[in-house]
């Protein structure tokens, strides 16, 4: 993705803390980004890899609008919508597949109308059958994230974030559910894609972005950056095995 | 998000709450009638047959007060736990943080809807009769309305910024439990004492208006009802624009509170 690409988001030396309790990190303050800047292009697929616990969600949080930084700007093109792929959002276990669908579809903005008009996509997708009129406690974990995963794939919007979601399902649907991630991914879509697997990253990203502790390590050619990264974590597990 | 979206959405989470809890419970909807009839039941038991109670329309005007209140203080306090009960939903979707309480509000409408049903039912067995004041009941029900979300916003955003203020919310509900005129009767109070607690406490204002109208068949005070209309309509207004402005920081707080 070359720079001329106009600009859909970008940060500039955001930060973000919050107080967390009076005995925990520097005097009850925690500090979950520090001075990050980035910038996301029209059209582009940016991964975002780390290990867990490094800032990655709380990146993706700030990327959709759900937190404000502490400190530092983000810049949204005019017009533009960013929204979390999320999984099972506001899953009610008492309820039918069905209603969960539909309220899911609505809590991520489509009118009640759209709503009712993708349920029976989700039915098929997801490969429920009547299980999607029965209640999603009576679900495996399987059906569950199947119906979740669906729901999900119907959000529309500039710019799609994605937090580690492509480890749904059996085989069978994983690579049905990967094959729709794809074709979103590689499509017009731009999207932030966040994982500690960096094999999926590298497939599916055009550029990369390495975060620890809340900081940049790296960012640019996606092979390069998960393969520095894939070294600095096949590093520390050597030095965790050797101590 | 459209204002017409908001609204299906708060409709459409209030609705599923209650088929939730519908599904959870072996009766079911029979609850929502039940429950109130239940409430009636034990006041009977204790105010005319253990104490004897003074008043021939006494378990009407106890019934009256307590299910009104009941409305009130249930839908205000688990509004107030909305935010952060919600906060699952919070750290994944930037929603206006109101929809929360505002579900939990109208959902409190549609059992409210089948108590008021219940109440009419008992004071007909007893006797009472609909007539032309019951039309006051619109303009109470709507400024009842409005103290009831005012109250809930105020209490979601408290509760997100720290969760003690759940306790303080708690003991306030019994504390104006006791201090409304649901076990007593403002009017029985001395003049001056009366006009301090219709003055200050707007929640004893509302119990005592249902009770004229509908027992009593008076009009109430409608002055009085549109300052306390004004007034917590302000609050509303305020508590939106905060709740829009501040809506990051609310989710940060339910978040890492």
């Amino acid at each position: 993705m070359n720079t001329t690409t106009p600009n859909i988001l970008e940060l500039m030396d955001v930060s973000l803390s919050f107080h967390a309790g009076k005995k925990s990190f520097d005097h009850g303050r925690h500090h979950v980004l520090q001075d990050v800047s980035m910038q996301l292009y029209e059209g582009e697929t940016l991964g975002i890899v780390g290990r867990n616990g490094v800032g990655k969600t709380t990146l993706l949080r700030v990327l959709a609008g759900i937190l404000a930084p502490t400190k530092g700007r983000v810049t949204m093109a005019r017009g533009k919508s960013a929204s979390l792929l999320t999984l099972g959002l506001g899953f009610k276990p008492d309820l039918p597949g069905r209603d969960n669908a539909l309220l899911s579809a609505m809590l991520q903005g489509s009118s009640r109308k759209q709503a009712l008009s993708f349920l029976d996509g989700i039915k098929e997708f997801s490969e429920l059958g009547d299980s999607f009129y029965e209640p999603v406690k009576n679900y495996s974990a399987g059906m569950r994230s199947r119906l979740a995963f669906t729901t999900a794939l119907m959000t529309h919007v500039d710019v799609l974030l994605i937090d580690e979601i492509l480890s749904v399902g059996d085989a069978h649907f994983r690579g049905k559910a990967l094959a729709a991630m794809e074709a979103r991914i590689t499509g017009e879509q731009t999207v932030v894609f966040v994982s500690h697997m960096a094999d999926q990253v590298e497939k599916l990203c055009d550029r990369v972005i390495w975060l620890d502790n809340g900081n940049i390590v790296a960012a640019g050619d996606s092979k390069e950056v998960t393969s520095a990264y894939t070294e600095s974590v096949a590093r520390a597990r050597r030095g965790k095995i050797k101590t | 998000m459209s204002l017409l979206q908001y609204a299906h959405l708060i409709d459409i989470m209030a609705r599923m709450n209650l088929r939730a809890d519908a599904t959870r419970f072996f009766l079911g909807y029979i609850w929502w009638v039940l429950e109130p009839l239940l409430w009636v039941g034990v006041f009977y038991f204790v105010f005319v047959t253990i104490m004897a109670s003074r008043e021939a329309d006494f378990l009407m005007f106890l019934a009256t007060g307590k299910l009104v209140f009941v409305w009130f203080s249930k839908s205000v306090t688990a509004a107030s736990n909305s935010i952060i009960g919600g906060k699952g939903l919070v750290g994944k979707i930037d929603v206006p943080k109101s929809l929360f309480p505002m579900a939990i509000v109208q959902e409190g409408i549609y059992k409210q809807a089948a108590v008021f049903v219940t109440l009419v039912g008992i004071l007909f067995i007893n006797g009472y009769a609909v007539t032309a004041t019951w039309w006051y009941l619109v303009p109470l029900l709507i400024v009842n309305y409005v103290v009831i979300v005012a109250c809930a916003f105020v209490g979601a955003c408290l509760v997100c910024l720290a969760r003690d203020f759940l306790q303080l919310i708690s003991l306030g509900m019994i504390f104006l439990m006791f201090t409304s005129g649901i076990f007593w009767d403002v009017r029985s109070l001395d003049a001056e004492k009366a006009k301090l607690v219709l003055d200050y406490n707007p929640i004893a204002f509302l119990i005592d208006a249902y009770r004229q109208i509908m027992m009593h068949a008076t009009a109430p005070d409608m002055l009085h009802l549109a300052i306390i209309g004004a007034a917590f309509g302000a609050l509303l207004c305020a508590m939106v624009l905060l709740m829009r402005h501040r809506s990051q920081y609310l989710a940060l707080r339910a978040l890492t509170a």
